[in-house]
């Protein structure tokens, strides 16, 4: 028996068919043997650079205990698996049952895109009241954002 | 005492943690130069290495 990680970066347009990937998912650990820790669903993440035309990822992240021999199995359902575009399991001599830090960020990003938006409209109103300037500015806005995304 | 602050486990995850250690490029910074030990700096490259599979952080500035 040995503890696993794993990150599991799944489709993004599956997204909404996340919770039935889950279920097959975590079939095919318990039929290997595998014992499911902790879960964590991330969700949707931009990725640094793009795998297999992809922009953005599902996370999902698991602690995971079982048998290193089974593990080769599973890795060949998950390798004729599309809906998964990159997996990784690492072993670990402890787990740690603390929240990820993806997990944390991906909590308080929600928050932070109202805020946004907020600021936008607040924007949108000033621009009104000058009103020829408004839609270069917003013009700019939109620009620079692009630009921190990338 | 370097001036960044360093957890005792380090963790592919943690992206901010990593992050001062790799130049807008994306290229992992020297010891030298961060000035951080030895010991930590082989754990540092080894969750940026990490953190790059996984796509959280970029192996450089050029990916399309």
């Amino acid at each position: 028996m040995k503890k696993y990680e794993a990150v599991i970066i799944l489709n993004p347009n599956l997204s909404s068919k996340v919770d039935e990937f889950k279920k097959d998912f975590d079939k095919l650990l318990t039929d290997n043997s595998f014992k499911i820790l902790k879960t964590e669903d991330v969700g949707r993440r931009q990725l640094a650079y793009s795998i297999a035309n992809h922009n953005k990822g599902h996370y999902i992240l698991f602690n995971l205990e079982g048998d290193p021999s089974k593990l080769l199995e599973i890795e060949t359902k998950i390798k004729y698996n599309e809906s998964i575009i990159r997996h990784l399991f690492l072993v670990v001599k402890v787990h740690n049952g603390d929240d990820s830090s993806l997990l944390i960020e991906s909590k308080n990003k929600k928050p932070e895109a109202v805020e946004i938006e907020e600021k936008k409209e607040s924007k949108i109103e000033k621009s009104m009241i000058t009103e020829e300037d408004s839609p270069k500015e917003e013009d700019e806005h939109s620009k620079k954002e692009g630009v921190d995304n990338e | 005492m370097s001036k960044y602050d360093l957890p005792k486990k380090f963790d592919h995850k943690d992206i901010d943690i990593l992050k001062p250690f790799i130049t807008e490029t994306g290229k992992i910074i020297p010891s030298r130069v961060t000035g951080v030990s030895a010991s930590n700096q082989r754990k540092i490259t080894k969750s940026i290495k990490i953190a790059r599979f996984l796509a959280l952080l970029p192996y450089t500035d050029m990916h399309q």
